[in-house]
């Protein structure tokens, strides 16, 4: 017993010598480190606010943001901020630094990280310097990487509304989408918030689109930024429409088209490629083809055992012209290949003809992916025109 | 101590029973280290001091730590000096910092420094297991730095970080990854082995004829037959 505690002793006694050039060795070195680590976090920082002299983290819990936003420093001086944003090009994220001045223009932008195919976003940024809210929305996107730059820029604009509301000012971030789902419901509060865009007839001319209320409410016409809502009966919300009884004739005809099946037992050439095909009462056709989506060999044939296809419903006017297109199903890789269910990917299909309808911009990393859709849209063009009547 | 005596104990851990060449401790952060000369050499010098403090602390105290307390201890002042070299290559070489990453920590398990700890500095006196602890330190960056070379130079066309041109056609890239690294490992054994001729490490100091617990030693194995031999 005595020897125990002899030797715990000496143990202990030990671990005190150690424990003493420990702290005496952290007091000396923890401060260097400390700054070593403000240097190399404020270099990242400095690149994006040259003229900064020391930067803060702030707690943005806070304050109410834009989703994006990661992370913000102010500029101790009172320089301004530099905000971290993650936003998503087309199908992998980026991660922007954008620095903002005090005077509300973007002092730099720099994308620290990306899988964007590109590249373009590497030297995007600079675009930005020196440029105001105005400035930046006037900048134009890369043609070839529009969804890269067009999220570069949607996250620059969100580093300009962070540093406004930073600064006690007010700014709507709702994304366009909540922005469109809110004027909806607020021209048809029965529609309950949940609407879609109106996908079985030709956009009628009184209205740039229409929605449907997925309820049954009734619909809402779109002309430039009114939202007029009309109820199921025909009954227009609103007060003093000028095209009023435009949009009555527009909600009978919506009401009085129809939908026909085809039976496609009598067209063999189709079973393999087609899921089904409709024709409505004013002479479009509603068509639903399969593609062949990532892992299929070859890309030519659906496979049926391994269940990888795209099922895509597009609506051709008998002008041939596309009027819309939806992507019903997909089991496409996610991050990539799920982009093709976005609506900035189909929506790229709106108005395309048998001419043109291969011109859209691809989803980056997702090769497979756009070529089994664009097999499908072209399947759905075969399909027209046999079906319309002509040959195949 | 005799001069003669504290040269060979200075010189032993450079050749002759290089901790990594030919006592074959430390594998881990040599295979790990070596594919930068730079690296090599700022893992070599940090072991190196850790050895010395170490071997001098522990020799300091060797009279007072307890026999059946000696392993807990030995390992709380090897601990406690890799923390102190740590936080100084945090505080004044950042870059070194960020290239070692967790072997700097994992230097605290190196077998070289328990292994001197436990075979040299809690037998001898400060200033030879001071010696010991330098030779020892030496002999490993020593040996950190010729496979780093030959990994750095013939692996990634460089050498500390300085591009050689004309070697950037005929670079082999197997060198800087663990399976390069494991052949140049073999080679410089087998090199040292050639040179040493066959007869290092003196056998004697590492069977249990060498051992300073052979009288007292209750495993049957020891042979003492082979001490006396």
């Amino acid at each position: 017993m005595k020897k125990n505690i002899k030797n715990l002793s000496v143990f202990v006694c030990i671990c005190t010598v150690i424990t003493l050039l420990l702290a005496v060795t952290n007091s000396i070195t923890a401060p260097i480190i400390e700054k070593n680590q403000n240097a190399s976090a404020n270099a990242a920082l400095l690149e994006v606010m040259p003229n900064g002299s020391g930067f803060e983290t702030v707690d943005k819990s806070s304050y109410t943001l834009p989703a994006t936003v990661t992370e913000v420093w102010k500029e101790t001086s009172g320089g301004g901020y530099v905000v971290k944003l993650v936003t998503s090009g087309y199908g992998s994220d980026m991660v922007i630094m954008c620095g903002v001045g005090a005077d509300g223009v973007v002092t730099g932008a720099k994308c620290i990280s990306s899988n964007e195919t590109l590249g373009k976003e590497k030297t995007y940024g600079e675009s930005f310097a020196g440029k105001d809210s105005a400035a930046v929305d006037a900048t134009d996107i890369i043609s070839g990487a529009t969804k890269t730059t067009e999220a570069y820029k949607n996250a620059v604009k969100d580093a300009l509304n962070t540093a406004i509301i930073l600064g006690g000012g007010d700014v709507d971030i709702r994304t366009e989408e909540q922005i469109l789902q809110d004027n909806l419901t607020a021209a048809l509060p029965t529609g309950e918030g949940t609407f879609e865009k109106l996908f079985l007839v030709e956009d009628i001319d009184v209205s740039d689109s229409i929605y449907v209320a997925t309820n049954g409410a009734g619909y809402v016409f779109v002309i430039g930024d009114t939202f007029i809502g009309v109820d199921a009966d025909g009954t227009i919300l609103a007060d003093g429409v000028e095209n009023a009884e435009a949009i009555t004739a527009a909600v009978a005809l919506i009401q009085s088209t129809t939908l026909e099946e085809i039976d496609l037992s009598a067209y063999p050439d189709l079973q393999k490629t087609v899921v089904s095909a409709k024709k409505t009462s004013t002479g479009n056709f509603v068509i639903e083809t399969k593609g062949a989506g990532y892992g299929i060999k070859g890309g030519d044939e659906y496979h049926p055992a391994s269940g990888e296809y795209i099922i895509v419903r597009v609506s051709i006017n008998p002008d041939g012209k596309i009027i819309d297109c939806l992507t019903v199903y997909e089991a496409e890789t996610d991050g990539l290949g799920d982009a093709c269910a976005s609506e900035s990917f189909y929506g790229q299909f709106d108005g395309k003809t048998e001419e043109n309808y291969t011109e859209i911009d691809a989803i980056s990393k997702a090769t497979m992916t756009t070529k089994g859709y664009i097999q499908a849209i072209e399947r759905a063009f075969a399909a027209f025109n046999i079906l319309n009547g002509g040959e195949q | 101590m005799s001069k003669n005596k504290s040269l060979s104990v200075l010189t032993n851990g450079i050749l002759k029973e290089n901790p990594v060449l030919v006592l074959i401790l430390g594998t881990c952060p040599t295979l790990a280290t070596t594919t930068k000369v730079t690296d090599a050499l700022g893992m070599g010098l940090a072991a190196l001091v850790v050895l010395l403090c170490s071997n001098v602390f522990i020799s300091l105290l060797r009279k007072i730590i307890p026999e059946t307390m000696r392993i807990p201890c030995y390992i709380v002042i090897i601990a406690g000096f890799v923390t102190i070299v740590k936080m100084l290559i945090q505080a004044f070489l950042p870059d070194l910092y960020s290239s070692l990453g967790v072997y700097l920590d994992l230097i605290t398990v190196n077998c070289i420094i328990l292994g001197r700890a436990e075979m040299f500095a809690g037998k001898n006196s400060v200033a030879a297991s001071a010696l010991d602890g330098i030779g020892m330190g030496t002999g490993f960056t020593l040996a950190l730095f010729a496979m780093a070379t030959v990994r750095e130079v013939f692996g990634a066309a460089s050498f500390a970080g300085i591009s050689i041109p004309f070697m950037e056609a005929y670079k082999i890239e197997f060198l800087s990854k663990a399976p390069g690294g494991l052949l140049v490992y073999g080679l410089l054994i087998a090199l040292v082995y050639a040179v040493t001729k066959g007869k290092a490490p003196h056998k004697v100091s590492f069977s249990c004829a060498g051992c300073d617990h052979r009288d007292t030693c209750k495993i049957e194995t020891c042979s003492k037959k082979e001490a006396q031999a």
